[in-house]
């Protein structure tokens, strides 16, 4: 009996280790649902940092990195490199969604950290971000003909771009 | 300070204190949601309590300050405005964010409530049998 008892007792102490070792090696980033498979929200007079009105079908044309960032986000500024490298390389458009920023900032962050982007969406109000399914900056979503196909919740980086982007060049 | 309560005397700094609160009312303003009726902020505030923060995850979204979760009861408001159902906007939010947003979806929990009792009534089993049987 106290055998028995031991056995149970051990069974139960190896089951909470599995279960545990599993939940520790997943790596859990989110819970919300990624907006893989969707397509990109219509919405009306998107501006750019300029003030000029943009053309929807340019964000549906091909193969589309939108970026979402700020300049009050230190992420963005982490991952910021890497977009150049990105643009200088890969054949993909990178547009930037400037996240409920000052216009200014946003300029001038541009203009301290280098442009990877075709242009960016002027976002004040977080209007299309939301209607996107942003939850907060550094976001990332690669759309291929208006279909998003990859959405990242945090940085972009090598690492991420071979595990998780590669793949659809 | 005392000097200057003298000064002033108790009903000016009554006045004071008076004006500081209607400022910090004004600067809480938008909060307030103008253009809702009476019956439409009860329910945005059952939708904000029953609707979860997308980033912080640990509460709903009217008692987060992340900037989403601001975004998402003014989004809430005009969808109440422009006339959808409770449920039209639940299925909504559903379809952006998944199932986890909502809080009330009351599903997937039973398994949580019921571990720590199924392991209370194998302990309990095993101790009461390991007893009966040493009594012998």
């Amino acid at each position: 009996m106290k055998r028995l008892l031991f056995l149970i007792f051990l069974g139960f102490f190896a089951g909470f280790i599995y279960f545990f070792s599993l939940s520790l090696s997943k790596p859990k980033l989110s819970d919300i649902t990624l907006q893989e498979g969707k397509m990109l929200p219509s919405i009306q007079e998107l501006v750019d940092l300029n003030g000029d009105i943009i053309d929807e079908r340019s964000l549906s044309n091909g193969k589309v990195l939108l970026n979402v960032w700020a300049s009050w986000c230190i992420t963005c500024l982490v991952e910021h490199p890497f977009l150049s490298k990105l643009s200088k390389g890969e054949d993909l458009i990178i547009i930037g969604i400037n996240y409920k920023d000052d216009l200014s900032k946003a300029k001038n962050y541009l203009d301290e950290n280098g442009d990877p982007y075709k242009f960016s969406i002027f976002d004040y109000k977080g209007y299309y971000a939301l209607k996107l399914g942003v939850t907060g900056a550094p976001e990332t979503f690669l759309v291929i003909d208006g279909k998003i196909v990859k959405h990242r919740i945090g940085e972009i980086n090598q690492k991420v771009w071979n595990d998780e982007f590669k793949v659809f060049f | 300070m005392g000097k200057l309560i003298k000064k002033f005397g108790m009903m000016n700094l009554k006045y004071f204190f008076k004006l500081i609160a209607l400022f910090c009312l004004l600067a809480n303003s938008e909060l307030l949601y103008k253009n809702l009726s009476e019956e439409q902020l009860v329910r945005l505030n059952y939708l904000s309590d029953n609707i979860r923060c997308p980033k912080c995850s640990y509460g709903n979204v009217s008692s987060s300050n992340a900037p989403i979760s601001k975004d998402i009861k003014n989004e809430i408001a005009t969808l109440i405005k422009d006339g959808y159902s409770d449920d039209e906007i639940f299925e909504l939010m559903k379809n952006r964010y998944g199932n986890y947003i909502l809080l009330n979806s009351g599903e997937d929990k039973m398994p949580i409530y019921l571990i720590p009792l199924i392991a209370l009534i194998i302990s309990i089993l095993a101790v009461t049998t390991y007893t009966i049987k040493k009594s012998k």
